[in-house]
C-alpha cells in the first residue's frame, strides 16, 4: 500500500527524520510524505507519530499502485 | 561483576540522598499528583463553566491534540472551581494490563484521602479483575453521600485496551452518582459514548472548544509581559488556529527575541510547521549548556537533576532546570526534585537528538538504567537498559534486586516478561539465563526452562571466594527456579536441596534485603510446599505451606498465598479433617476474591476441597457447582494433582448418583496418565487406588475392588481403610478385621481440639473404619458388637455431618437401623437422608418415553435393593431367593426399564418415580 500524507506548514529537515521511511517534499502551506504503508499497525502508528510531534494531518490518501 | 560498583555517567551526585519519596517511589507519586498550574496559566471561564455544568454528568471528556491545553484545564479546575473528593491518575501505557490499571485506580482513590474499606481488595494480577471487586468498588462509590471525582489524564495510552474499557464502563454505571468520570485523551476512549451523549449524560470538551480564542490570546501573552494589539493577537490566533502549545511556544521565542514585535510578524508570515519551527527558535534562544541538557534528557520521562548530570557528564543540571521552571519553558517540577518534559516538547526533542546525535541515544539509555537501578528505581531502569539494547545490564539490575520473583507473578510479571521477550539471543552469563529460565517456567515450557537453567547453573558465581551481595543474588535466585523446576518434576529431593542452597544463599545477603521482596519468599516456600505435598511429605509439606501462607502479606503475595492454602486444604482433606479444610478452602477464595482474581486465573484447588467435603456430606448440587469452577480453570489441566483430583471427584459423584459403571473409565485413564507424569506420587496412584475400588463395590461386583489392591499394595491409613471395605463386601470379613487391626484404635472422634494432631486420623477416615469394621461383625454374627461400632461412628460424624460413609455402606446399615431405631435416635442430621425417598410425584417429560410395562411385586423388591448398591448375591441372600432367580428378574426388570445394566435402570426408575 502506497500513502500520501499532506501536513499543515513546511517540516523543518530535522522533523522529517522522524519519518524515514517515506519520502517528503514541501510545497506552499505544506509538507507532502509519500511511501510505503506496511499494514494497518503501521498506519495507526504513522498518525500517533505526526499527532505526537504536534503535526496537523490535512489528508492522507492511497495511492493507486 | 557488580552493578552497583559500576561508576555512573561520571560519578556525579548520589542518586540515593534526594531521589526517593518518603513512601519510597517519586514516580509514583507524580503520576497520583495534581500537576501545578503555572502562574501564566489564563483561565477560561466559558471552559470552567462547560466543566462545572456538567457536574451531574457521569462522564466528562476532555479530547484534543498534544498541547491543546487538556491537563492544565482539567488540573486548575479541580484544585480551584471544584470542591469535594478528587484522584488524579496519570495513565501509563503498562495500565493496558486491567489489574495493573485497577490497582493504580485504588491507589489514586486512597492518595488523594478517598478511605476505601479493605474489603474491596485490590488485584494481585496484570490480567482480567473479576467483576465481584469491581462491583465492590461501584456498590461502594454508590453508597456515598458526595461523589468522588476521578480524573485520568493521557488515557489514550490505554486507548486499546479494550478491557479497561469496558471494566470503567462497568464501575460507571453501577456507581451512580456516587462516580464522576473525567477523561482525558487525545483520542475517544471506546465507551459507549453515543449512549451517554443521547442520554445528556456527557460534557465534551473539544479541540475546537480548547482552541484559544482572539481575546485569550491576547491574555496569554499579556500574562508574558508582552504588549500585543487585537490585530496581532487575531493574526496569531490564526496562525496557530489557537494551539495552546504553539501560542506558548510563540511566546516564549518572543520572549528571548531581540525585537519581539518584528519576531511575530516574521512568524505570522512564515509556514513552518508550529511546534518544530517555534521549538527550534526557542531552543536557539538558550544557552549551549541547556540545549545540550534538553536535548538528553528528552529519553526520559521524568528527569532529576542528578540523573540530568549523569546523561550530560556535567554538574550544572540543578541550576539549569530551575531556571527553566522559572521561565515556564519545557519543564514542570512534580515535587521531589523530580521535573517532567512536556510529552510534546519530549517528542520533538527527541527528533532532534537524532540528528544532531546520532548513535548517542543507547548511551544515554545505558547511563539513565545505571543511575536509576542505583537510586533504587528497578521498574523504571529496565525498560532503559532495554532501549540500550544492554541485555546483560538489564538482567543482572533484575537479578541483582532480587526481583526475579516479579516474572513469576503479581502486576509486574507480564509486563517484565514482554520487556525481556526482546533480550538479544547473544547476552550471555548466569544473570540473563535465569531470566530466560524463569521466562520459560512462565510459560510452562518446562524443558526448555531446565535447559537454562542448568546452563545459568555451570556458570554461577563461586560460594567462597566471590561472596559478594551480586552472587548471592544469582545463586538465591538461581535456587528459587531450581525449588519451581524441581515442584514441575514431581522432586521432593531436588526442591528441598535447591531450597537449602536459597537458604544458604541468603545468609549472604545484606539484613532486610530480602524482606523487600517478600514474594521471592513466598513463590519459593509453595513450589517447595507443592512437591512435598507431591511427594506425600504431608508434615513437612504443611509446615512448608503454613510458613509461606505466614510469609507476608500484601498484593505481591497474594497469589502464593491463595495456592498455599489451597494445598494446605487439600492435605486437610486428606487426612480426613473436614473443618479444617473447609477453612482452608474458604480462606483460599477469599483472598482470590480480595484480589479480583477470575475463576478461570484461580488454582482450583479450594474448589476441590469444598467439592469433596461437599460430597462427603451429600450435599451434591454444591458439589457440583464447585466441581464446574475447577473445572473452567486454567491449573485443571496442568496442575496433575487438581486433574486427578477433579477426575476422582466426579467419579464419586456419578457413584453417589447412581451410575457407577460411568465412574470407571474415567478413573482408568488417569490410573495410565498420572503414571506417565513426571516422578509419581504415592499418594495421587493411592487416591486412584481407591476411587476405582469405590466404583467397582458400587457396581456390585466386590471382587474386582479387591482385585485392585490386590495388584497394588495399600499403605496409608486411609486405603488400607477402603481395602478392608472391598474385602468385606467380598465376603473375607476375617482378613478385613485384620487389616483394620494394623490400624491405630480411633479413640478421640467427635472430641474438638484432637482434629490437627499429627499422626491421628481426621474423624473421616475414623468414620469409615468403624463402619467398615461393624459391617465386618456383622457379617459374623456379632451384631451387638456392630451396633455398638455404628454407635461411635454416628458420634464422629456427627459434628462434620458426614452422611456419604453412611449412605454407601451397603444394606446390612439399613438393616440394622431399621432393627435398632435408638441408634440414629439423636442424630436427625442423617435419618432424613437415609430414610428411603418418597416417590415423588413428578411431571413427565415426553422425552422420558412411554410408561413402561409394571413391575411386579417381586421386581420392585430386587429393584429397591439395586439402588441401595447392594450385589446380586446379597439380594438373593437378603430376599431368600437364588442367585439366578434374581439374575431372571434382574433381566426383567432391565427389558422392562428399556435398561442395559444396573446404574442405568436406577436412574431410570428414579425419573419414573419407581424408586
Amino acid at each position: 500500500m502506497r500513502y500520501e500524507i499532506r501536513v499543515d506548514g513546511e517540516m523543518s529537515d530535522e522533523l522529517t527524520t522522524a519519518f524515514p521511511e517515506l519520502d517528503t517534499f514541501v510545497v506552499p502551506h505544506q509538507t507532502v510524505m509519500y511511501g510505503q504503508v506496511d499494514d494497518e499497525a503501521h498506519l495507526y502508528g504513522l498518525l500517533i507519530r505526526f499527532q505526537s510531534l504536534g503535526l496537523h494531518v490535512a489528508e492522507f490518501r492511497r495511492l493507486p499502485e | 561483576m557488580s552493578v552497583k560498583a559500576r561508576s555512573v555517567g561520571g560519578g556525579h551526585g548520589d542518586p540515593t540522598s534526594k531521589a526517593v519519596t518518603p513512601d519510597g517511589d517519586p514516580v509514583l507519586a507524580a503520576r497520583l499528583t495534581v500537576p501545578t498550574v503555572p502562574a501564566t496559566f489564563v483561565r477560561r471561564d466559558r471552559l470552567v463553566e462547560q466543566l462545572s455544568d456538567g457536574a451531574h454528568s457521569p462522564l466528562t471528556l476532555v479530547n484534543g491534540p498534544a498541547g491543546a491545553g487538556k491537563t492544565l484545564l482539567v488540573a486548575d479546575w479541580v484544585t480551584v472551581c471544584e470542591p469535594g473528593g478528587v484522584a488524579w491518575l496519570t495513565v501509563e501505557p503498562q495500565d493496558s494490563a486491567p489489574g495493573v490499571f485497577w490497582s493504580y485506580v485504588l491507589h489514586a482513590f486512597r492518595h488523594h484521602g478517598v478511605v476505601l474499606p479493605d474489603d474491596i481488595g485490590s488485584p494481585a494480577r496484570p490480567g482480567e479483575v473479576d467483576h465481584s471487586l469491581l462491583a465492590r468498588l461501584a456498590a461502594w462509590l454508590n453508597g456515598r453521600d458526595s461523589p468522588v471525582t476521578l480524573v485520568l489524564d493521557e488515557f489514550d495510552r490505554v486507548a486499546g485496551a479494550a478491557a479497561v474499557a469496558d471494566e470503567l464502563q462497568f464501575v460507571l454505571r453501577h456507581a451512580g452518582d456516587g462516580l464522576r468520570l473525567v477523561i482525558i485523551s487525545r483520542t475517544e476512549p471506546l465507551l459507549p459514548l453515543y449512549r451517554y451523549r443521547a442520554a445528556g449524560e456527557l460534557v465534551d470538551v473539544r479541540a475546537d472548544d480548547l482552541a484559544f480564542r482572539a481575546e485569550e490570546t491576547v491574555a496569554l501573552v499579556d500574562r508574558h509581559g508582552l504588549p500585543l494589539s487585537a490585530e496581532a493577537a487575531r493574526v496569531l490566533t490564526e496562525r496557530t488556529e489557537g494551539w495552546a502549545a504553539g501560542l506558548r511556544l510563540c511566546t516564549l521565542a518572543a520572549q528571548r527575541a531581540d525585537d519581539p514585535e518584528s519576531f511575530l510578524k516574521d512568524f505570522e508570515a512564515g509556514h513552518s510547521t508550529v511546534a518544530d519551527f517555534l521549538l527550534g527558535e526557542v531552543l536557539r534562544a538558550h544557552p549551549a549548556e541547556t540545549q545540550d541538557l534538553l536535548l538528553r534528557t528528552s529519553i526520559l520521562e521524568e528527569t532529576h537533576p542528578d540523573l540530568a548530570n549523569a546523561l550530560t557528564g556535567r554538574d550544572d543540571a540543578e541550576p539549569i532546570l530551575e531556571e527553566l521552571q522559572r521561565a515556564n519553558a519545557f519543564v514542570e517540577p512534580i515535587g521531589h526534585s523530580w521535573y517532567r518534559l512536556h510529552p510534546l516538547f519530549a517528542e520533538i526533542l527527541r527528533v532532534h537528538l537524532r540528528v544532531r546525535h546520532p548513535g548517542l541515544e543507547p548511551e544515554l539509555h545505558r547511563r539513565a538504567a545505571e543511575w536509576l537501578s542505583r537510586a533504587g528505581l528497578l521498574d523504571e531502569a529496565l525498560p532503559h537498559a532495554a532501549d540500550a539494547g544492554d541485555w546483560e545490564l538489564a538482567a543482572a539490575e533484575l537479578i541483582g534486586h532480587l526481583a526475579i520473583g516479579r516474572l513469576l507473578t503479581g502486576l509486574a510479571a507480564e509486563r517484565l516478561d514482554g520487556l525481556f521477550a526482546r533480550m538479544a539471543p547473544e547476552a550471555s552469563g548466569p544473570a540473563a539465563d535465569l531470566v530466560r529460565a524463569a521466562r520459560e517456567l512462565a510459560h510452562h515450557d518446562v524443558d526448555q526452562g531446565m535447559a537454562y537453567l542448568r546452563r545459568a547453573e555451570e556458570n554461577l558465581p563461586n560460594d567462597g571466594a566471590d561472596g559478594t551481595e551480586d552472587a548471592a543474588a544469582v545463586r538465591l535466585s538461581c535456587a528459587v527456579l531450581r525449588v519451581l523446576a524441581a515442584r514441575v518434576a514431581g522432586s521432593a529431593d531436588l526442591a528441598e536441596a535447591a531450597a537449602r542452597d536459597a537458604a544458604q544463599a541468603e545468609r549472604a545477603l545484606p539484613a532486610g534485603q530480602l524482606e523487600r521482596r517478600p514474594e521471592l519468599t513466598a513463590l519459593m516456600l509453595t513450589d517447595l510446599g507443592s512437591a512435598q505435598l507431591w511427594a506425600g511429605r504431608f508434615d513437612a509439606a504443611r509446615s512448608t505451606l503454613s510458613a509461606a501462607v505466614d510469609a507476608a502479606q500484601g498484593r505481591s503475595t497474594a497469589f502464593a498465598r491463595h495456592e498455599a492454602l489451597g494445598r494446605l486444604a487439600l492435605i486437610d482433606f486428606l487426612h480426613g479433617r473436614p473443618g479444617q479444610a473447609e477453612a482452608h478452602a474458604r480462606e483460599a477464595v477469599a483472598e482470590a476474591e480480595q484480589s479480583g482474581l477470575p475463576v478461570s486465573d484461580r488454582t482450583g484447588m479450594a474448589q476441590l476441597v469444598l467439592a469433596a467435603v461437599a460430597i462427603d456430606r451429600d450435599d451434591l448440587t454444591a458439589a457440583e457447582g464447585h466441581l464446574d469452577q475447577v473445572a473452567a480453570t486454567s491449573a485443571a489441566s496442568r496442575d496433575p494433582i487438581v486433574a486427578v483430583e477433579l477426575a476422582i471427584l466426579r467419579s464419586r459423584m456419578l457413584v453417589a448418583r447412581g451410575d457407577s459403571r460411568g465412574a470407571l473409565p474415567a478413573l482408568d485413564d488417569m490410573a495410565k496418565q498420572a503414571l506417565d507424569s513426571a516422578e509419581p506420587s504415592p499418594w495421587v496412584s493411592d487416591r486412584i487406588t481407591m476411587a476405582t475400588a469405590a466404583a467397582h463395590l458400587a457396581d456390585g461386583d466386590p471382587k474386582a475392588a479387591v482385585r485392585v489392591f490386590e495388584e497394588r499394595a495399600s499403605h496409608s491409613p486411609e486405603s488400607l481403610v477402603a481395602e478392608a471395605r472391598a474385602r468385606v463386601a467380598a465376603g473375607e470379613s476375617e482378613r478385613a478385621l485384620g487389616i483394620l487391626d494394623e490400624l491405630p484404635e480411633p479413640e478421640n472422634e467427635g472430641k474438638p481440639g484432637n482434629e490437627g494432631k499429627p499422626g491421628n486420623e481426621g474423624p473421616v477416615t475414623d468414620v469409615w473404619g468403624l463402619l467398615t469394621r461393624a459391617q465386618a461383625v456383622d457379617a459374623l454374627g456379632d451384631t451387638a458388637a456392630a451396633e455398638s461400632l455404628v454407635l461411635r461412628a454416628l458420634t464422629a460424624a456427627r459434628p462434620h455431618h458426614l452422611r456419604r460413609p453412611f449412605l454407601e455402606a451397603g444394606p446390612w446399615l439399613r438393616r440394622l437401623l431399621l432393627q435398632r431405631p435408638a441408634l440414629t435416635r439423636d442424630h436427625a442430621w442423617l435419618t432424613s437422608t437415609l430414610s428411603p425417598q418418597p416417590a415423588a410425584p413428578r411431571q413427565r417429560d415426553e422425552a422420558v418415553g412411554p410408561s413402561p410395562e409394571s413391575l411386579s411385586a417381586r421386581e420392585r423388591d430386587v429393584l429397591e435393593r439395586l439402588a441401595q448398591l447392594m450385589s446380586t448375591e446379597e439380594i438373593a441372600a437378603d430376599l431368600h431367593l437364588s442367585v439366578n432367580t434374581v439374575k431372571t428378574h434382574l433381566k426383567s426388570i432391565y427389558r422392562k426399564l428399556a435398561a442395559t445394566r444396573r446404574g442405568q435402570a436406577v436412574r431410570r426408575a428414579r425419573e419414573l418415580g419407581l424408586l
